[in-house]
C-alpha cells in the first residue's frame, strides 16, 4: 500500500507563510512574474531602479519606469548593466533602497559592481531572470546556468552570498520583499534567480492593501558612527553606512579597515573576510527558505528550484500515485547552500535547466552517498511530468535514470 | 601639514601614497583652496575617486564622506548617489585611465544627463600605477612601457568628448597653473550640472623615466610647464602645446539630472492628485 | 634656471614678516619649493626623515617675501606661509 500525496501538503519554510496570513485584504490580480517582482520591490521600499533592458527582465524596467515616479522614486536607464548596478550601489549608499534586474548577458557585466557592493556591505537586490546560454543563447527560453555564478558573483573569493529563487508569481512577490529585508539585515546584495518562465508567466497574484506600510518590511536605517565596517565581527542587523550625512565614511574597492580606507595587511584581510563570510554563515537560519514534500518515507527525492520545480513536483505526486515512494525538495535559498536538506541517505534525482550540471554537484557534495545522486539536465524547456516520473521510477527500479531524449544524465 | 589639509583631510592618510615629484597632491591642495574659498564645510562635499594613481592617492585623503569606485565607474556610482543626496557638492577625482579609457562611457552619459558633479580629470598621460603603459591621452610618438617603439595610436582630449556629450562646463589647466585651477574649480563647483576640469600633471617615476628619460622632478615639472606655455627655456617651441583655460561655459543653462528626475516625479504626482480630484 | 621659475612673477610683500612652517616628516624631497622660491628660503637636510627622504627645511625664514609659490607647489601639504602673528594681532601693516 503506497501513500498518496496531495499537491499542497508538505512543508514550506519561509517567512511569507506568516505574511500571507497577516495580510487578508488586498487586490487579486492576474499578472506576470515581472509585475510581481516590481510590486514586491515597491512594497519593500525600493525607490531606485537602475538598469538596462534585456529579455526577459525588460518588463521589470518598464514597470519600474512607470511605478517609481508614482511613489517618489527614480528610474534610471543606464548605458549598460555595469553602470546600472553601480548606480544602484551609489543610490543605496545615499540612503535609498535600490534594485536592478537583468538576464545572463547583463548579469555577467555586474561582476565588478557585485564585488564593490559585497566588500562594502551595501544592501541591494539583483534579479537575474535566467535564460538558456551561454551568452545570448535562446532569448525566450528558461535556463538555470547562473547557479554557481550567483554564488561566485564576483572575483577574489573571501565572501558569502545570499541567493533566493521563487517558483511562482505569488512567491516572487513575497520573496522580493524578503530579499530586501535580508539585504538590509545582512548589509549585502541579495540575488533573486528567476528564469524566463517565472518572469513571463501569468498567474494569480494577491497584492496586500496598504502595501506601502507593511510591518514586516525591514526599514532602511543608517549607521552614523564608527565602526563603519565591524571587521572581525559576524553581527547581524548592523545598520547600513550612508554617504552624505557627514560621518566621514570611506567606501572603496580595497581590503579595508573599520573606517573604510585601504590597508595592505594580512590581519586586515582576515578580519574583513571573517565578517563577510561569517555574518552570513553564522546566521544561516535567518535566510533559510525551502519547500519539501513527502520526505518522511521517500526512497527517491527529486530536487529542483525555480520554474521547473513546478513540473517536477507534479511529477513526484504522479510517481507516488504509481507506487513510487518519491519525495520532493525545493531549495528556495540556493546560497548559502542548504546541505541539511540532503542529509538523508536516499536516492536524489536533481532536475535542473542546464546540461553541464551545477546544482547536482552541490547535492553530490552534500549527500552522504554521491553515487545515489542522479542528474536529469534539460535545456530550453521545462522537464515534463512524464520525464520526471520516468526518472524517479527508473532510479527505484534499475538504480539509474533511463535514457530519455534530450535529458542529460552525465555529471563529470 | 598646511592649514587647509588640517581642516579638511584625514590625518591618518597624510603623507599620501603618491611618489616624490607627483602632481596629485598639488592639485588636491588647490581643490582644498577652492572648497575653502567657497565657504564649504567638510560635510558639504563628497569625494569620489577610482582606481589608478589619481584614484588611489586621493581616496580616503578627504576627511569627509568619500568613495573609491571600481575602475572607471566613479561616475556610475555618482549617478545613483546624486539622486539620493542631491544637495552635496561632488568632486569626482579620477585619472586619464579612469575617465578617458575604461570609464568613458559613463563620462559621456553623465555629461549627456548633465549630472551635477565636478569631474577633476587629473591626467598624467599614461597608466602610471601599473608601471607606465600608454593611455588614450599619451602624446603621439612618446615611448612608454607598452609603446616601446613610440605611441602609434592617435590620442584624444577628453574635453572634446564631454563637450560633445553635453557638459555644461569644460576647462583645462596644468600643474603649473595653480591660481587658474583654483579659480576654474570654483567656477566648476558653481555649475549645477556636469563640470569637467582636465588638469595635466607630471609623473616622475614612470612617465618621466620612460617617456622623458629622467626622474629629475624639476625636469618633469618643467616639461609640463613647457607644454603649457608652448616654449622651452632656450626659447625654442615645444613639440605641442596644451590649450588651457575655460573651453566651454554653459553653467546653469540646462536642468541638472537629479532635478530632471525630481521634476518628473512632481509632474506624475500632480497628475495623480488631479485624478483623485 | 627652469623656465617656470624664470616666468613666475608672483606678488610679493616685504621680507622678514612671514612665518614659513614646513612639516619635515611629511616631505618627500621633490625639491619644488626650493626650485620655485625666489629668495632661497629652503635647503636640504643632511639626515633623512622617517620616510627615508632628505627633507627640505626652512633655512632662511627671514628671506621670505610671502609670494606663496612654495605653498602652491608642494605636493604633500607640508608648507604653511602666513604673516607673523605679532604683526597681524597688532594690526601692523605691510
Amino acid at each position: 500500500m503506497t501513500s498518496t500525496l496531495e499537491v499542497g501538503s508538505g512543508t514550506l519554510v519561509a517567512p511569507w507563510t506568516d505574511w500571507a496570513r497577516q495580510t487578508t485584504s488586498g487586490r487579486r490580480l492576474l499578472e506576470a512574474g515581472t509585475y510581481a517582482l516590481t510590486e514586491g520591490a515597491i512594497a519593500a521600499g525600493c525607490r531606485v531602479f537602475a538598469g538596462y533592458p534585456i529579455t526577459p527582465a525588460t518588463d521589470i524596467a518598464e514597470y519600474m519606469s512607470k511605478r517609481l515616479p508614482q511613489v517618489g522614486g527614480y528610474y534610471v536607464q543606464c548605458e549598460d548593466e555595469l553602470a546600472g548596478m553601480h548606480a544602484c550601489a551609489g543610490a543605496s549608499l545615499g540612503g535609498l533602497k535600490a534594485m536592478t534586474a537583468t538576464s545572463g548577458p547583463g548579469y555577467t557585466l555586474m561582476h565588478d559592481a557585485y564585488g564593490w557592493a559585497v566588500t562594502n556591505e551595501i544592501p541591494l537586490v539583483v534579479v537575474d531572470a535566467m535564460r538558456v546560454g551561454p551568452i545570448s543563447g535562446i532569448t525566450g527560453a528558461p535556463g538555470q546556468g547562473e547557479f554557481y555564478v550567483a554564488r561566485y558573483c564576483t572575483h577574489g573569493g573571501n565572501f558569502e552570498t545570499i541567493v533566493l529563487s521563487p517558483c511562482s508569481v505569488q512567491e516572487a512577490f513575497w520573496l522580493t520583499i524578503d530579499a530586501f529585508n535580508l539585504a538590509e539585515r545582512f548589509r549585502t546584495p541579495v540575488t533573486i534567480l528567476t528564469d524566463q518562465v517565472v518572469s513571463d508567466m501569468w498567474e494569480d497574484l494577491f497584492v496586500p492593501a496598504d502595501s506601502d506600510a507593511l510591518d514586516f518590511v525591514v526599514p532602511r536605517t543608517s549607521n552614523l558612527m564608527m565602526p563603519f565596517f565591524p571587521v572581525g565581527s559576524a553581527d547581524l542587523d548592523v545598520a547600513p553606512n550612508v554617504i552624505g550625512r557627514g560621518t566621514g565614511v570611506c567606501v572603496s574597492a580595497y581590503t579595508h579597515t573599520e573606517e573604510g580606507y585601504d590597508i595592505e595587511e594580512m590581519e586586515a584581510q582576515w578580519a574583513q573576510t571573517y565578517r563577510l563570510v561569517n555574518k552570513i554563515r553564522h546566521h544561516r537560519a535567518e535566510c533559510t527558505r525551502y519547500e519539501t514534500l513527502g520526505l518522511e518515507d521517500a526512497e527517491v527525492i527529486a530536487v529542483a528550484y525555480g520554474a521547473n520545480a513546478r513540473t517536477v513536483k507534479t511529477g513526484v505526486v504522479e510517481a507516488r500515485r504509481r507506487g513510487v515512494r518519491a519525495g520532493f525538495v525545493r531549495p528556495i535559498t540556493l546560497w548559502p547552500f542548504l546541505d541539511e536538506l540532503y542529509a538523508a541517505d536516499r536516492h536524489y534525482v536533481v532536475c535542473e535547466l542546464n546540461y553541464d550540471g551545477q546544482l547536482v554537484r552541490e547535492v553530490m557534495r552534500a549527500a552522504p552517498d554521491k553515487a545515489k545522486v542522479h542528474f536529469m539536465g534539460k535545456s530550453a524547456e521545462l522537464h515534463t511530468v512524464a520525464e520526471v516520473v520516468a526518472g524517479l521510477e527508473g532510479v527505484i527500479r534499475t538504480g539509474r535514470v533511463p535514457e530519455l531524449p534530450y535529458i542529460w544524465t552525465e555529471v563529470r | 601639514m598646511n592649514k587647509l589639509a588640517a581642516k579638511y583631510l584625514r590625518p591618518s592618510q597624510i603623507p599620501t601614497k603618491a611618489c616624490h615629484g607627483c602632481g596629485i597632491g598639488m592639485i588636491e591642495n588647490w581643490l582644498l583652496q577652492a572648497i575653502d574659498e567657497l565657504g564649504l564645510k567638510q560635510e558639504d562635499v563628497i569625494f569620489g575617486t577610482g582606481i589608478g594613481c589619481v584614484g588611489r592617492q586621493t581616496f580616503a585623503t578627504w576627511g569627509g564622506d568619500n568613495f573609491g569606485a571600481t575602475h572607471g565607474r566613479a561616475l556610475a556610482v555618482a549617478t545613483g548617489l546624486k539622486l539620493a543626496q542631491p544637495d552635496k557638492k561632488y568632486l569626482i577625482v579620477v585619472g586619464d585611465g579612469d575617465a578617458a579609457s575604461i570609464g568613458t562611457s559613463h563620462l559621456i552619459h553623465a555629461a549627456r544627463r548633465n549630472l551635477g558633479v565636478t569631474v577633476i580629470c587629473e591626467d598624467n598621460m599614461g597608466y602610471e600605477s601599473t608601471g607606465g603603459q600608454f593611455s588614450p591621452t599619451t602624446p603621439a610618438g612618446y615611448v612608454t612601457n607598452s609603446s616601446p617603439y613610440g605611441m602609434a595610436e592617435p590620442s584624444f582630449d577628453p574635453c572634446d568628448v564631454v563637450k560633445a556629450a553635453g557638459a555644461t562646463f569644460v576647462a583645462e589647466t596644468t600643474a603649473t597653473q595653480w591660481h587658474q585651477t583654483v579659480k576654474i574649480v570654483k567656477k566648476a563647483l558653481g555649475n549645477d550640472g556636469f563640470s569637467f576640469v582636465h588638469v595635466r600633471f607630471p609623473c616622475n617615476e614612470n612617465f618621466g623615466a620612460y617617456a622623458l628619460g629622467t626622474r629629475d622632478t624639476l625636469k618633469n615639472l618643467e616639461w609640463i610647464y613647457e607644454h603649457t606655455q608652448g616654449r622651452k627655456a632656450d626659447g625654442s617651441e615645444s613639440d605641442f602645446t596644451w590649450e588651457t583655460g575655460i573651453k566651454h561655459d554653459a553653467s546653469n543653462s540646462r536642468p541638472e539630472f537629479s532635478k530632471i528626475m525630481r521634476d518628473v516625479n512632481a509632474r506624475v504626482q500632480a497628475e495623480m492628485a488631479a485624478k483623485r480630484g | 634656471m627652469p623656465l617656470f621659475k624664470a616666468d613666475k612673477k608672483a606678488s610679493r610683500g616685504p621680507a622678514g614678516k612671514w612665518d614659513v612652517v614646513l612639516a619635515e616628516d611629511m616631505c618627500k624631497a621633490c625639491g619644488f619649493c626650493l626650485a620655485v622660491c625666489p629668495v632661497d628660503v629652503f635647503a636640504w637636510r643632511k639626515v633623512p626623515n622617517r620616510l627615508g627622504w632628505f627633507a627640505m627645511y626652512t633655512a632662511h625664514e627671514g628671506n621670505c617675501v610671502g609670494c606663496m609659490l612654495c605653498y602652491q607647489i608642494c605636493p604633500d601639504f607640508c608648507i604653511d606661509v602666513s604673516l607673523k602673528t605679532a604683526l597681524t594681532t597688532a594690526g601692523g601693516s605691510l
